[in-house]
């Protein structure tokens, strides 16, 4: 047995002529440079190694990683001893020069529960643990069009890959387009529970406004955001319209054919309503109105036909929602016109009353519509109620006559 | 009048009249409908055999334009069948029929001996024959005010444009209730009456239901066509005129743009 003891050395000496390396380096590497190199040490040590773990030993080193200039005994010191000393992996060795980050780390929902750098995700799950390379490298695991890639891993999240950010990163192109990161974080991730997270519901408007933010500036404004910023947590803010992950685009036919079932989420939710004193059934007036009809049928049967007829936020608004009682009605029927006009050119304040404007007709509010739908629900079942008492009387007759 | 068909009740042009109003009354309906209940999975599934909604659109306003014609082609055939032939108006109801109507309820319950002796029409087509045209004028009526909203608010406040659709809808849900009730018992369930679509009735249905005008065809009383005199000549060309000269200034009116303000 004694013999085989000098093998590994008399291996590391013969690897020293290897070009490129430092003397030490090419030693390491004639053990870890291949798995047919790791198989003949462990066996030539006597150690027993599953096939998984051989293939963790394997060093690949290429041109381009950051880490070029160091040796691996400068991240590995205790390897320097050949055959290594047991429980060398059990050590975060990124640690001893990046501690910064690893107390940010330790801050985040990747943290080590017991504190000893053992992270839920550790560096290397992230940057690799040796081809290390700066983001701008193509090659990076955390380059822009390979972030999704690297968390996809762990987190079950492919339909960000469908969303607009998602197809924008790695279809069109665009290094600007949101990944992971952009919104997560990098090191202090934190989940959207954690009221200091990008992703809590308060943070979120300011987290989309890194990169949209005019459109923020004027979402918190509107109704929504001025409520959002007072603390309420009922109101939406991008996500909830948007979608987090798999992010619609919204000039397509079908956001804006299902966006009246989006607002009615809230709007036509009973609870909500009446804990905001907001009536619940603007989604059904909506919906019994042509324009409504036209677009729940558009969104059921052709979701993807481009749908001219009105929806929500064509009166409403999108990020700049108002309040309907603080306009006030007068300012409100003023615009109306003006909307109506965008689709009906030449109509006059005579057309505003064919929109209901969310009331279901009564004896005070639209009482033409109401006396007529009332003559219909007394006439139908009393006419065809007369039919059938008709015809009931005749059957027996019939019968009786046989 | 062959003896294996029975007798001749409504001519080749009357069956072929009823059969284009069947085809675009069910198609009206299936097309209509589900526009008045889009949140059902019935009236979506619907919409999707008609291949979207635009689609059944396009077919509700071809069939319901159908219909607007043979209502107008009607009134044309009335006109000259009454005014210039004086054919005598025998579907409008008398006073006998609603004699006919508690005799029928009275011998219906075992309180009468005999059922009513009725004409060529009975007060059952009677009243389905108003409906129908009364339904008709009304659905080619607010039809047309929903399909040009904009043109009618510079007569009517939109208030009665929607009052014009809720009346389409409620009629609508109207005239086919009474077509799966009144029509189907009538004409398909109490016997099947197929003299719509043959234009023949066999002798025993008809002695049961028309008594009155088989005993005048057996004498041999045909309908007389009057001949056609000048002055009603131009009394019904006269009328035929304002008619359609009406309907075409009203087409012309409600495709017109309406005035920029």
């Amino acid at each position: 047995m004694g013999w085989r003891k000098l093998v590994v050395p008399a291996m590391v000496l013969a690897a020293a002529w290897l070009p490129g390396l430092g003397l030490a380096d090419q030693a390491c590497l004639s053990c870890h440079g291949s798995v047919e190199d790791a198989k003949a040490a462990a066996e030539a040590l006597g150690v027993q190694l599953a096939p998984g773990e051989l293939g963790r030993l394997v060093v690949q080193l290429e041109k381009g990683s950051v880490h070029e200039s160091l040796a691996c005994t400068d991240c590995h010191p205790e390897a320097e001893e050949v055959p290594h000393p047991a429980g060398m992996g059990r050590r975060n060795v990124c640690l001893s020069c990046h501690e910064d980050a690893g107390n940010e780390l330790q801050r985040s929902v990747h943290r080590d529960p017991l504190g000893q750098g053992f992270f839920r995700a550790p560096c290397w799950s992230c940057h690799t643990a040796h081809d290390v390379r700066p983001a701008k490298d193509e090659a990076s695991s955390l380059a822009p069009q390979n972030v999704a890639r690297t968390c996809l891993q762990c987190h079950n999240k492919q339909e960000y890959l469908v969303g607009v950010h998602g197809h924008g990163v790695q279809m069109a192109g665009l290094d600007l387009a949101a990944t992971c990161v952009s919104c997560h974080g990098g090191h202090g991730i934190l989940p959207g529970s954690d009221p200091s997270s990008t992703v809590a519901r308060q943070n979120v408007p300011a987290t989309c406004g890194k990169c949209h933010h005019r459109v923020t500036k004027v979402y918190l404004a509107s109704v929504h955001g001025r409520t959002l910023a007072a603390g309420n947590r009922d109101v939406p803010v991008c996500v909830d319209c948007h979608a987090a992950h798999d992010i619609l685009d919204p000039r397509l036919p079908r956001f804006r054919g299902s966006s009246p079932e989006m607002c009615a989420r809230c709007h036509a939710d009973p609870l909500l309503a009446a804990k905001y004193g907001l009536r619940a059934e603007v989604f059904d007036t909506y919906v019994a109105d042509f324009h409504g009809t036209t677009a729940e049928l558009f969104r059921a049967v052709t979701p993807d036909q481009p749908l001219n007829k009105a929806v929500c936020y064509d009166c409403h608004g999108y990020h700049d929602v108002e309040s309907v009682r603080e306009v006030g009605t007068e300012l409100v029927q003023k615009r109306l016109l003006v909307r109506c006009q965008a689709c009906h050119p030449g109509v006059s304040e005579r057309f505003l009353s064919a929109w209901t404007a969310h009331y279901a007709p009564d004896k005070n509010r639209y009482p033409v519509i109401y006396y007529v739908r009332l003559f219909y629900q007394l006439i139908i079942p009393s006419t065809i109620g007369f039919f059938l008492l008709y015809i009931a009387v005749d059957v027996w007759g019939r019968r009786r006559r046989g | 009048m062959k003896e294996n068909k029975g007798i001749r009740r409504f001519s080749r042009w009357q069956v072929f009249q009823h059969g284009l109003l069947a085809v675009c009354f069910t198609g009206l309906a299936l097309t209509g409908l589900p526009q008045k209940f889009p949140q059902t999975t019935w009236a979506k599934g619907l919409v999707l055999l008609f291949g979207g909604v635009e689609r059944a659109r396009f077919l509700h306003h071809l069939l319901g334009t159908i219909m607007a014609l043979q209502l107008l082609w009607h009134a044309i055939e009335l006109l000259w069948l009454h005014l210039v032939r004086r054919y005598p108006l025998t579907i409008l109801p008398r006073s006998a029929d609603i004699r006919h109507f508690f005799q029928q309820i009275r011998y219906n319950l075992g309180l009468e001996h005999t059922p009513p002796q009725m004409d060529r029409y009975t007060f059952v087509e009677k009243i389905e024959y108003l409906a129908l045209i009364w339904g008709t004028v009304l659905m080619v009526g607010t039809g047309l005010i929903l399909l040009y909203p904009v043109r009618w608010s510079a007569l009517l406040t939109g208030e009665w444009i929607i009052a014009a659709k809720v009346a389409h809808g409620g009629e609508a849900i109207l005239a086919v209730l009474s077509i799966l009730t009144w029509h189907s018992y009538f004409v398909h369930l109490r016997h099947f009456n197929r003299s719509m679509f043959t234009g023949y009735l066999d002798e025993a249905a008809y002695a049961e239901e028309h008594p009155l005008e088989l005993a005048r065809l057996q004498r041999g009383e045909l309908p007389k066509k009057a001949p056609v005199k000048f002055g009603r000549l131009l009394a019904f060309l006269v009328l035929c005129g304002v008619l359609l000269a009406g309907s075409i200034l009203l087409l012309v009116w409600l495709r017109s743009s309406v005035p920029q303000l």
